[in-house]
């Protein structure tokens, strides 16, 4: 009887889902994605969260692409590109056959105007960095395009296959304005813009057109007519909508679910294993107690960085052993011997040495001074428990840790400030020299540089390394900047948070990728079964 | 009739401009800095000053509170700092669901509770009236948040017969329906016992008034008396108990809404309280205000329907 | 009580009705507890609510382990596996985080009827002894009432940021006019007695008047409501906290702890069960012992 009722409501659920598809010939209900969190908006150049990236790659198309290993850049809308010797000038050939979702065929002169639209500094974009030091950005012909920089920047490839650089059409931006991307979008993704409803869910259909998919995809046409993105705050909610076949995909799935997920028939887990997007604890290193490097060093070492991670994502993550991600492109080995190890009573020691005696709580005191210190974070599903761990782990040394989470559309605001001692961070990335010059340049303080650490030796060598035109040379310096910052214990660095990608039966030809979170990426491949 | 309407609608007003003024009082202590929130975290401090500019907040505090007003009667409660959606869209998109959520969960849970009080009060001192005091004082007593976690764990994961992702589709659809029958479990539940209690009370008050006395003294039955002569009397302390009770009704609506992913005005007042979204935030609290006082007013209207004593008054 | 002069402080009859009768027939105390005594489910919940009180005030001695710790090899551990009762997402045992968490739960509650029932209390009887006063005082209780505890619990938690003093603060301003209405409501009936009339005549103080005749009077029908806004409290903080306001970690509170442990209930339902149910317990042992009080304190439910 039960079984009987269920069958009939998993249809009449299924078909439920659909709320704003046209009820016209159609077989399949809309591929639906879950996920926990929606962003601010869906403009490449105004928006920086996953929540955004995750969807501009399914509506619009970037130059170049990178494949599953996170590290080769494949073609895109451009068919294929050269570097100048010198590392300044590159030139792209672009696609002759692409059109935007509204049908109107993608001109040299719209990716002249996305790119410089995300590149100029009046427009006031928060990832304008990323596109370096441009000099010009121009047509050469109508399928030649000249991206010509100030010096030369060894991450700009990995850069233009960010959302951030996405082409977009010059008409509907200026028709919209300020409304770009929140009432409506134009691009030449695999997949258009139908309707968003903020916090809810974004509708998406098939770009009829699409065809130019990049060669990572074994079929360059999308086959799925309509996919909804939907947003579960609960993850409990999340996890049983996707248990109970209420959902299609996900890639937010609670850790301590992907046991259980893995024993239902038909579901797919799978692991994203060059996956790079990794948590930290950031001092300030100006603040009373967080600069004096004998604390910091401390709490290298009083954190037991593997029990975090194993508790925290259930079996299901790593521990960082180093600065950066081995994984990442010119990670310096040595550095992850250099990184302290798990030892509490070193740490006792070394606060002893540094003159940190215990006070009358238990709480370590310096001319007056208590160890204690603040740290801001956005209140997500892992930064919580990680925090909590750490504050117990730091109580045993002595060190007072106090905890301020913030909800994510304020926590950016707040982490802008100099109200906090240290900080934590999630972040995705594919190189040494993208990361740390992203969070290390001087000129980046307060934000992202919010440890404000400013030191001319760093900077030096940040500089060499971006604008190295010789792989040998960039390796060196950037090894010698992680160096560094290991050393002066800038960074607690605290796990690699992994990618699992959940899917039910309904689906066959999901591939996890990842780049900046976007777990699905372009959505090609992905099938309906019914 | 029309006088006491009147009456109540005229004293309504000075309420009305309080919460009005505590609505935007409250949100300019907020210590966060609107025009920085919408400039973002890279912004320079000129382009905070020029957003400031533009949105009104370098003018004195009385001038902002009248440009307020004034938008607002004109129906411009202006747009989300966060994507510049205009509130009135965003309540309007979001009023119906809580209406739907509120109906649904009340359309069961006032006549249950009702029910349960009334035979509760007939069988005065039974078991049967111990048993459901007892159930009602439990329903009270039960945080709303675990009602809702522990219906889907039951309905979603133990034997996953009922959709819980939020809403379905229209409340007169099959598949809305669906959608709302966990959500509307939950938040009805937790009123069930209130209207239980009150209604056994005040139906043992009028079983001993001198009416009641006459017409069991002219030889009516029991049940009779009980439905023509107390019920009527009795729903009117209900009416006022569900006027009474409808922030209570808020408050469970916001955290069901959040277990459930409802897109009602509660989430909606949730997250822009919690981003110092300003004028979501003021536009969600004034809409639930008056959503009070309207739903206190009609239960005064009502009132004075049910209860002809009143009218004199 | 003319209800004409104020359309939304009307009497929510049926409960100011029995409340205000109480004040009328003084009970003698020992008559009270007698009958409280001789009621069951009375006697039960007064147990519990003494249970839970020592369990608070003595956390510190009865805790089997440092609340504060944790023991991450442990984690999630069902009740029985470690400890008697388990171990919460930080490998703390749960009995320890259930009598802290108690303690921070009670205190809260405690701090906002306190805090919120003195006000209120003070506004009530200025109200009902200097009618003049009444009207704007009841209209701004009425102001007040129109935002739900929730709300008052979402602006303040905005502005002092979340905590445990956000949520003391809003359920104390959300108390205010409840228990400002009942003391009016109450105190208008003890004004109409005869001996208050007394006690003017023989030319004493207002103050006087009002702490020595009218606040005794009005005693009983204080303390019913302040047993029952006591479970309304607690259950108004875990809402509070299940949305993120409450009390932050690693401080233990009931209602934070349940909303916290929610992310497992799936897998390990006792981290969120178990405060969960102490909530529960506590909340239906103050209702109980409410309703226990005003019955024997109500003549005309003695029937």
């Amino acid at each position: 009887m039960i079984k009987r009722y269920a069958l009939l409501l998993a249809g009449a659920a299924g078909a439920a889902l659909a709320p704003t598809m046209p009820a016209m010939a159609q077989q399949k209900a809309p591929l639906s994605i879950l996920r926990v969190i929606d962003a601010d908006n869906y403009d490449p150049i105004r928006s920086t969260a996953t929540a955004a990236a995750e969807v501009m790659y399914m509506m619009a198309d970037t130059l170049v692409t990178v494949d599953f290993d996170m590290k080769t850049i494949k073609p895109g809308l451009a068919e294929n590109w050269s570097v100048s010797p010198d590392g300044m000038t590159y030139t792209f050939k672009l696609r002759k056959d692409v059109k935007f979702c509204d049908g109107r065929p993608m001109t040299i002169d719209d990716v002249v105007y996305s790119l410089k639209r995300w590149t100029d500094p009046a427009n006031k974009s928060p990832v304008s960095f990323r596109g370096g030091p441009v000099k010009d950005i121009r047509a050469d012909g109508d399928s030649t395009l000249i991206y010509e920089l100030k010096e030369p920047y060894s991450d700009l490839l990995f850069q233009l296959a960010l959302s951030f650089a996405s082409v977009v059409d010059k008409n509907t931006v200026e028709k919209l304005g300020q409304n770009f991307g929140v009432q409506g979008f134009n691009g030449t993704g695999p997949y258009c813009w139908v309707k968003w409803t903020p916090r809810q869910e974004l509708v998406l259909k098939k770009n009829p057109y699409y065809s130019w998919g990049p060669p990572i995809y074994k079929d360059p046409k999308p086959q799925i007519e309509d996919i909804v993105w939907k947003v579960i705050p609960e993850s409990n909610t999340l996890m049983a909508a996707i248990q109970a076949k209420q959902a299609d995909v996900t890639y937010y799935m609670p850790y301590i679910a992907l046991d259980t997920m893995q024993r239902i028939p038909g579901m797919t887990v799978q692991r994203q294993e060059n996956y790079i997007y990794d948590i930290f604890m950031g001092f300030k290193v100006d603040k009373p107690v967080s600069k004096d490097p004998a604390i910091r060093e401390a709490v290298n070492m009083a954190v037991d960085k593997q029990a975090i991670a194993k508790a925290i994502f259930f079996g299901k993550g790593t521990a960082l052993p180093s600065l950066l991600n081995p994984a990442v492109l010119d990670y310096d080995k040595d550095t992850a011997a250099k990184m302290p190890k798990h030892d509490p009573a070193g740490a006792i020691k070394v606060l002893e040495a540094a003159g940190w005696k215990p006070g009358a709580d238990g709480i370590r005191e310096k001319d007056g001074q208590r160890a204690t210190f603040t740290v801001y974070g956005i209140r997500n599903d892992v930064n919580p428990r990680i925090s909590e761990a750490m504050q117990a782990d730091l109580r045993k040394v002595g060190i007072d840790l106090k905890i301020q989470l913030w909800d994510a559309t304020v926590a950016w605001g707040k982490l802008a400030t100099q109200e906090f001692d240290a900080f934590y961070m999630s972040y995705p990335y594919v190189t040494a020299t993208e990361a740390l010059n992203l969070y290390f340049a001087s000129r980046q303080v307060p934000t992202p540089n919010r440890m404000n650490w400013k030191d001319p030796k760093t900077d030096e060598l940040l500089k060499a390394a971006a604008t190295a035109t010789d792989e040998k040379v960039r390796k060196e310096a950037i090894g010698t900047v992680q160096m560094q910052l290991t050393d002066a214990n800038v960074w607690v660095p605290l796990a690699s948070q992994p990618l699992w990608v959940v899917a039910g039966d309904r689906l066959e030809g999901v591939r996890a990728h990842g780049i900046y979170g976007a777990g699905l990426y372009k959505g090609l491949d992905i099938k309906l079964k019914r | 009739m029309l006088r006491h309407t009147l009456q109540r609608l005229l004293l309504v007003l000075p309420v009305l401009f309080g919460v009005l003024l505590i609505g935007f009082l409250l949100m300019q202590v907020v210590p966060t800095d609107p025009a920085q929130v919408r400039a973002g975290p890279t912004a320079t401090q000129d382009v905070v000053q020029a957003i400031r500019e533009e949105l009104g907040l370098n003018q004195p505090l009385w001038k902002q509170f009248f440009i307020y007003i004034g938008r607002l009667a004109q129906g411009d409660l202006g747009v989300s700092i966060i994507n510049n959606v205009p509130v009135t869209q965003e309540l309007g998109n979001t009023i119906g669901p809580t209406l739907e959520l509120m109906v649904a969960s009340l359309i069961w849970a006032i006549p249950l509770g009702m029910l349960l009080g009334t035979i509760g009060a007939y069988y005065r001192g039974s078991l049967i009236d111990r048993a459901i005091m007892a159930v009602s004082v439990g329903g009270v007593s039960l945080p709303v948040f675990f009602l809702g976690l522990g219906l889907i764990w039951l309905f979603g994961f133990k034997y996953p017969i009922l959709p819980f992702t939020g809403r379905t589709g229209p409340l007169w659809t099959w598949e809305g329906l669906q959608g709302v029958i966990l959500p509307a479990l939950t938040l009805g539940g937790v009123f069930v016992g209130p209207v239980a209690r009150m209604t056994r009370t005040s139906v043992l008050d009028e079983l001993g008034a001198d009416h009641v006395r006459t017409a069991r003294a002219k030889g009516l039955g029991e049940s009779k008396v009980v439905l023509r002569h107390t019920l009527r009397n009795a729903l009117v302390p209900v009416v006022t108990l569900i006027g009474l009770q409808i922030g209570f009704l808020l408050g469970g609506a916001v955290v069901t809404e959040t277990v459930f992913s409802w897109p009602g005005i509660g989430r909606l007042a949730v997250g822009a309280i919690l981003s110092s979204d300003l004028p979501m935030a003021q536009g969600t609290i004034i809409v639930l205000s008056l959503g009070f006082i309207l739903v206190n007013l009609t239960v005064d209207v009502l009132y004075a329907v049910l209860d002809p004593r009143v009218r004199g008054a | 009580m003319s209800s004409a002069t104020n359309p939304l402080s009307r009497p929510p009859k049926a409960v100011e009705a029995a409340l205000s009768t109480v004040a009328v027939t003084p009970v003698r105390r020992k008559t009270v507890l007698r009958m409280l005594l001789s009621d069951v489910g009375a006697c039960l919940a007064l147990a519990l609510v003494v249970l839970a009180v020592l369990g608070a005030v003595f956390a510190p001695w009865l805790a089997p382990t440092d609340p504060y710790g944790n023991d991450l090899a442990n984690t999630l551990k069902a009740p029985g596996e470690v400890g008697l009762l388990g171990t919460d997402g930080q490998g703390r045992d749960m009995i320890t985080r259930l009598l802290f968490g108690l303690r921070t739960t009670l205190l809260m509650g405690l701090a906002s009827v306190m805090v919120g029932c003195s006000i209120g209390g003070i506004i009530g009887f200025a109200a009902a002894y200097y009618p003049r006063l009444s009207g704007l005082l009841m209209r701004l209780m009425d102001i007040l009432l129109s935002f739900p505890a929730i709300l008052f619990g979402l602006a303040i938690a905005a502005i002092f940021g979340p905590g445990l003093l956000a949520v003391i603060i809003a359920l104390a301003i959300a108390t205010v006019p409840l228990m400002a209405r009942v003391v009016r409501g109450s105190a208008l009936v003890v004004l109409q007695q005869g001996y208050i009339e007394a006690a003017r005549s023989l030319g004493l103080t207002d103050l006087h008047i009002i702490l020595r005749y009218v606040l005794p009077n009005c005693l009983s029908a204080m303390f019913v409501f302040i047993t029952l806004r006591f479970g309304q409290v607690i259950l108004l903080g875990a809402a509070l906290s299940f949305l993120g306001l409450g009390a932050q970690p690693p401080t233990a509170e009931l209602g934070a702890m349940a909303a916290d442990g929610r992310n497992f209930l799936f897998f390990a339902p006792h981290v969120s069960v178990l405060p969960s149910l102490v909530i529960f317990a506590v909340v239906l042992a103050f209702n109980l012992l409410g309703d226990a009080l005003r019955d024997a304190l109500d003549p005309k439910l003695r029937r």
